[in-house]
């Protein structure tokens, strides 16, 4: 009984220690004015992670609440200037946070930047949806989400004979009669009478309704608690964010800022920066304030049992491996072995350079010897003129090339001088600077034929963020982005660095002479002044400074410090080999949209930088990584896994790449001898591409191919990766079946299929020869029966036999297991 | 057998006496000869009572003040260039450019105070007039029609919905435009017809296998393929295999069933029901939908247009290159009106308007002032969407602008609340949970959006 008691006892008395640490949040709080308040967050932490919280129902404390007091929920608010702890208790464990009140009786009014705008963005008066509609609404119109202080301060002050507010009384504004909707509001009411925010307004207005002056404190950055949580399905827990200001004053802004959540349905959250877990997986949970970003990561594993010592064991290539399998530790997901040899080398080709095996190929890997095999026969193939066709036919797919707009000799131009840039292994920092900084004619230099695409300022700065920088800066043109940090302001102060590209017509066909301009501006449409060039989050220069903009802008891109650029290219390496970007879509890089593995993507960047931009390399380590060489095959526990890399993710293989595998196989070339010629259906015959052109060879979008099309070939339109269609569809699955493409290749008097017909060959070996062309496998007993089996009752005849044969040759090519990658 | 609602011999129902069939004659009074009406039964695919809905989108976004929602007493800028007409229904008046819809108001209802409150662009708004719903959160929400395909499957071999003729594409935003199953799966998308029912020789692309291509060998390939035994793990989990495997599967029951064929043999149309529907791509589609509804397929989706740019269409910001006023009212409308009206005709006189919602929508309606270029722009802060058919009762208006078409007066009207009436004129719990990502409920429609109830 004794001992029982005993047992008992420690079992109590251990219990908060197998849980984790408690921590207090945040642990230091100046509280400056007399107006500051602070929400404290009680969290329990394991390694540095959140994996409760413990803020509801705990105990708080104030050692002086001559300073500050804190109540049951854990709100802190400032009472008189000095210092003071708190403390929480929670299950036995306490933990402490510093509180630091100053200014307490300075006078200063709320400030409109600072404290009113937030006020209206956080309530919605300036959304989209109300007046921050480009019209406005019921006759107020203010910016989008604040973007336009200045504007907002005399929309409200001076505007509508100044009713909006009254100084001598406050309470008899009309913005604050409306928001509080004690007259009547269309919007209904926005602002709870007698609240928090309700005073701000009054006492902003009491203060002289001042309006925005440069003394302002800055947002300089803003935090998020907790950093990061462990949390499994049904938690909940609560985030706060501070801001940081310039002055050094730090706010407690949860009240005012917006959250998203990037994966909603394994982690959601609420207007009030609650979140509630809901499934399994990742989720980044991002808050916004004044167009500041932070984000932190919601992990909850998967609810597998996972044998520490299989992710150890899990063979490791390169720093690749290292942080995959930490990530898959973390998750609890476990990997899946190693795949074939003959798996890897149908895998490698395809990927790398859209092209099967041929059998003798196969054949001599399978029998190489070498321990490294599989890394020699990576350098073999990146050093084809197939891998040149295929990342050529990639970046054109980004760069647009395409007659669309160019002239025939222009898109030529273009295309070849991305071929050649690849054949050259050109670093991605010089391939981005020549087109970038391309000048006179456009047929010599045919990257010069970027500037011809895009002749908008806008557009062009647009698509160059697109393709070099991976996003889109698109929604700053008009206001500031909404799920990013980039104002309106930097967009066009990014514009205008590609304002003084000069064109006009050379004396050929088709082409343009471009060269740099020494004035020329592009006015912010606002502000309607021309805004000082500047990349992005970079340095400006000066509006009299005559050299070539596009230098500076070059210069900022490629130097090792941008932390876009080589992510960007590196983003889309990463998914063409492993199926799914880093971030996804592979060209929506962004804060609010983080990457699965902030570590790999983080170091596959430093490790492209080091090696100087060398593109090769960097396909050589994601090819040569174990990650990469997973089996597609899952086992127990990460079925579901589709973007950790615990297994090769199958996918279907591109239009182009499935009609050059057909043509391969069957023996048999693809025509292309029509292209497009007006927006729908028109076409006109080419002699451009001889017999033998592959589809991944073509250099422009417009070649006719309804094939291709049906298949998601993109129009090279617009700059997005979203241009290609990746999904299968019915109409692909009756083309395969019933078009025209695959039939007559299979008709053709010329191609393999005539050639094993007119030897020997048995029915077993045909069936063997064509699964060693198209699956680069042999067919199993069963399969070799059935089809052996299958192509004998056909008949014996000639006619018979080859129609046997075709059959056969559809089975097979139309399976899913030819047009995936897997 | 027929046996109509009719109030007595009630007794005699079922019996199969030759009086049902006088009771059967007095369809005519409905409009209804008894061959039609006999032909109707036999040749519909669709013999269940389930409700089908055809939705008509009217890409671009039509200017409701030019359309259904005329402002005459409103200054010159405002009110356009249109006189408003009467209708056949007491007291509705509509634009003077739909001559042949005003005959036929009896059969749709007008619903003047949809508005939504999302940025104006022309994908938010297909977004959320196809699925009830704005994207976010990395959620795709469902197509309507997919949504019922996916909770009542196919009728047959045919697919449960297709679209007319080929999905909308670009329209400046770089948004998903909600034409998907989104996260039901790929084999929820509705079929696409990918070509225009109106040129000659019109084909569904590849539908059938080559003339030379015998029934026997047709079946042999398929079982060739069956014994091409890749079917390892690697395909069993992964959605993007299941989905090809899905695909195939329909794609060869809609090529092997001859009823599913003889739904898209439009050439199989007199030429005078082909004339009646106008013969551009459009007047045909709607055409082709009245064949697919009457064979079996339970959902329609025509979109007018394909894309905004460098076609004539709703747009009518006035400048190029986008569409104005005057275009709009010379090709664009009297194109609906013919096609609309002919539709609405055919489904009444082939019994099938009782068992069919159609509803034309765009996806916002636009500026009431007329801009500077003599057009209009985009405008999702009031518009009028048309519903009738089906449960949905015709000759009604439902909510109202205010005097400048410029924001719901009265009963406003959210895409998820049309979304959530369309459910529930399909016969479905608007509430009823589809499984989300990762197996989370998701609600056809928000649980706290209700039907319009006054359409029912």
């Amino acid at each position: 009984m004794y001992r029982l008691r005993e047992l008992a006892f420690a079992l109590v008395l251990s219990l908060p220690c197998v849980a984790g640490e408690l921590k207090l949040y945040p642990p230091v709080m100046p509280l400056t004015g007399s107006r500051a308040s602070q929400q404290l967050l009680l969290l329990e932490e394991e390694s540095g992670r959140a994996i409760a919280e413990r803020t509801t129902g705990a105990k708080f404390v104030s050692a002086d609440s001559k300073i500050a007091t804190v109540d049951v929920t854990g709100l802190v608010k400032a009472i008189g200037d000095g210092e003071t702890t708190i403390t929480a208790n929670s299950n036995g464990q306490s933990a402490t946070a510093k509180v630091r009140v100053s200014k307490f009786t300075d006078p200063t009014p709320p400030s409109f930047r600072n404290n009113v705008l937030p006020i209206l963005t956080r309530a919605g008066c300036n959304s989209g949806a109300c007046h921050g509609a480009l019209a406005g609404k019921g006759g107020l119109k203010l910016s989008l989400r604040g973007y336009d202080p200045d504007t907002d301060h005399f929309v409200l002050t001076r505007q509508s004979l100044a009713r909006r507010v009254d100084r001598s009384e406050p309470a008899n504004s009309l913005m604050v009669l409306k928001a509080t909707r004690t007259m009547p509001h269309g919007g209904g009411t926005r602002i709870e009478k007698e609240g928090w925010q309700h005073q701000i307004l009054l006492d902003w207005i009491a203060g002289g309704a001042l309006g925005v002056s440069n003394s302002d404190a800055a947002v300089s950055s803003i935090e998020v608690y907790p950093r990061g949580a462990t949390l499994k399905p049904k938690d909940t827990a609560r985030l706060i964010v501070l801001a940081n200001y310039s002055d050094g004053r730090v706010v407690d802004v949860t009240r005012l800022a917006k959250f998203v959540s990037s994966e909603a349905q394994v982690a959601d959250v609420d207007e009030d920066g609650q979140i509630k877990v809901g499934g399994n997986g990742e989720a980044a949970i991002s808050a916004m304030f004044n167009n500041r970003v932070a984000t932190m990561t919601v992990s909850s594993p998967f609810p597998n049992i996972l044998d520490v010592e299989a992710i150890a064991r899990s063979p490791k290539s390169n720093f690749i491996d290292e942080h995959v399998l930490r990530k898959l530790g973390e998750l609890k997901l476990p990997p899946s072995a190693q795949c074939s040899d003959a798996e890897f080398l149908r895998r490698a080709y395809l990927d790398a350079a859209g092209i099967l095996p041929t059998f003798d190929e196969l054949t001599k890997f399978l029998q190489d010897p070498a321990r490294d095999k599989r890394a020699k026969w990576i350098d073999a193939l990146l050093e084809r003129s197939e891998f040149v066709d295929y990342w050529a036919y990639k970046w054109c797919d980004t760069m647009l090339v395409s007659t669309r707009k160019l002239p025939q000799q222009a898109m030529w131009a273009f295309y070849r001088s991305i071929r050649q840039s690849i054949a050259d292994n050109k670093p991605w920092d010089r391939f981005a600077r020549d087109i970038l900084l391309s000048s006179g004619s456009s047929l010599l230099h045919g990257g010069g034929n970027f500037f011809v695409l895009h002749k908008d300022v806008a557009e062009l700065s647009e698509s160059a963020a697109v393709t070099f920088l991976g996003m889109s800066i698109t929604c700053a043109r008009c206001h500031n982005h909404p799920l990013e940090k980039w104002t309106q302001d930097q967009y066009w102060s990014m514009a205008n660095l590609f304002s003084r590209v000069g064109m006009k017509n050379g004396e050929r066909v088709g082409e343009i002479i471009l060269h740099p301009e020494r004035t020329g501006d592009v006015l912010h449409p606002r502000r309607q002044i021309a805004m000082p060039p500047t990349p992005l989050d970079g340095t400006p220069i000066s509006l009299d400074d005559t050299t070539d903009r596009r230098e500076h802008f070059v210069t900022w891109l490629t130097s090792p410090n941008n932390p876009y650029f080589a992510k960007a290219l590196v983003n889309r390496v990463w998914k063409n080999f492993l199926g799914r970007g880093l971030v996804e879509a592979e060209d929506d890089v962004r804060e609010t949209n983080p990457p699965t593995n902030r570590e790999l993507f983080d170091a596959l960047a430093k490790d492209f930088i080091e090696h100087k931009y060398d593109v090769k390399h960097l396909v050589r380590m994601v090819m040569n990584s174990a990650a990469y060489q997973r089996s597609s095959r899952p086992v127990k526990g990460n079925e579901s896994d589709d973007r950790f890399y615990s297994r090769y993710v199958v996918r279907r293989l591109s239009g182009e790449v499935i009609l050059d595998a057909l043509s391969q196989v069957t023996n048999v070339p693809t025509l292309f001898t029509k292209v497009y010629t007006g927006v729908e259906g028109g076409t006109a015959a080419t002699t451009n591409y001889p017999e033998g052109t592959r589809a991944i060879q073509l250099p422009d979008s417009r070649v006719a191919s309804s094939f291709l099309d049906a298949f998601g070939r993109p129009d090279r339109a617009q700059t997005c990766s979203c241009e290609r269609q990746q999904d299968s569809t019915v109409g692909q699955a009756l083309m395969l079946n019933n078009g025209q493409v695959l039939n007559d290749k299979l008709r053709s008097p010329m191609g393999q299929l005539n050639t094993w017909l007119g030897g020997p060959t048995s029915d077993p070996d045909l069936v063997k020869r064509v699964f060693q062309r198209a699956l680069c496998r042999e067919p199993t007993e069963v399969e070799l029966k059935k089809m052996v089996g299958l192509m004998k009752e056909a008949g014996t005849t000639p006619a018979t036999r080859r129609e046997a044969l075709e059959d056969l040759f559809w089975a097979v090519l139309t399976s899913r297991e030819f047009v995936f990658n897997h | 057998m027929i046996c109509l609602n009719a109030p007595r011999p009630a007794s005699l129902c079922g019996s199969g006496s030759r009086r049902d069939f006088l009771h059967a004659g007095s369809i005519a009074t409905l409009g209804l000869t008894l061959p039609d009406y006999l032909r109707a039964q036999e040749a519909s695919g669709n013999k269940d009572s389930d409700v089908n809905c055809i939705m008509l989108f009217l890409l671009g976004g039509p200017s409701h003040i030019d359309t259904w929602d005329m402002k005459p007493k409103a200054p010159a800028e405002i009110r356009g260039p249109f006189q408003p007409i009467k209708t056949s229904a007491p007291g509705i008046e509509i634009s003077e450019i739909f001559p042949k819809m005003a005959k036929h108001a009896d059969k749709y209802s007008l619903i003047r105070s949809v508005y939504h409150t999302a940025t104006a662009v022309h994908d938010t708004g297909h977004q959320m007039m196809q699925t009830g719903r704005l994207f976010s959160g990395g959620i795709e929400h469902p197509h309507i029609g997919s949504s019922l395909g996916y909770l009542k499957g196919g009728r047959g071999e045919l697919p449960a919905h297709v679209l007319l003729p080929r999905p909308m594409g670009r329209t400046g935003g770089n948004l998903p435009h909600g034409q998907t199953a989104g996260y039901l799966g790929k084999n929820h998308d509705p079929f696409v017809l990918n070509a225009d029912p109106s040129v000659p020789n019109f084909k569904v692309p590849d539908l059938l296998p080559p003339d030379y291509i015998s029934a026997q060998r047709a079946e042999r390939r398929q079982k060739l393929r069956d014994a091409v035994d890749g079917s390892f793990e690697s395909f069993e989990k992964n959605a993007a295999a299941k989905q090809l495997d899905d695909n195939f599967n329909l794609a060869y029951r809609l090529m092997s069933s001859p009823k599913a064929r003889d739904a898209f043999a439009i050439e199989k149309e007199p030429d005078a029901v082909r004339d009646r529907y106008g013969r551009t791509r459009f007047g045909q589609c709607c055409l082709m939908a009245r064949r697919l509804i009457e064979a079996g397929v339970r959902f329609v989706t025509v979109n007018m247009f394909e894309t905004v740019f460098d076609e004539i269409t709703w747009d009518i910001h006035g400048s190029k290159p986008f569409t104005d006023i005057q275009e709009m009212s010379k090709l664009v409308a009297p194109n609906f009106d013919q096609a609309y009206s002919a539709l609405l005709e055919e489904l009444t006189e082939r019994g099938l308007l009782k068992n069919t919602i159609v509803t034309a929508m765009g996806e916002f309606g636009r500026t009431p002032k007329v801009n500077p270029a003599g057009g209009r722009d985009h405008h999702p802060g009031v518009w009028t969407i048309l519903m009738g058919g089906g449960p949905i009762q015709g000759g009604r208006v439902i909510g109202e602008s205010d005097e400048l078409g410029y924001a719901p007066k009265s009963r406003p009207i959210t895409s998820g609340e049309v979304a959530a009436t369309i459910f529930r004129g399909l016969g479905l719990d608007p509430h009823k949970d589809l499984p989300g990502p990762q197996g989370r409920p998701i609600p056809l429609a928000e649980y706290s959006l209700q039907p319009i109830k006054e359409l029912f």
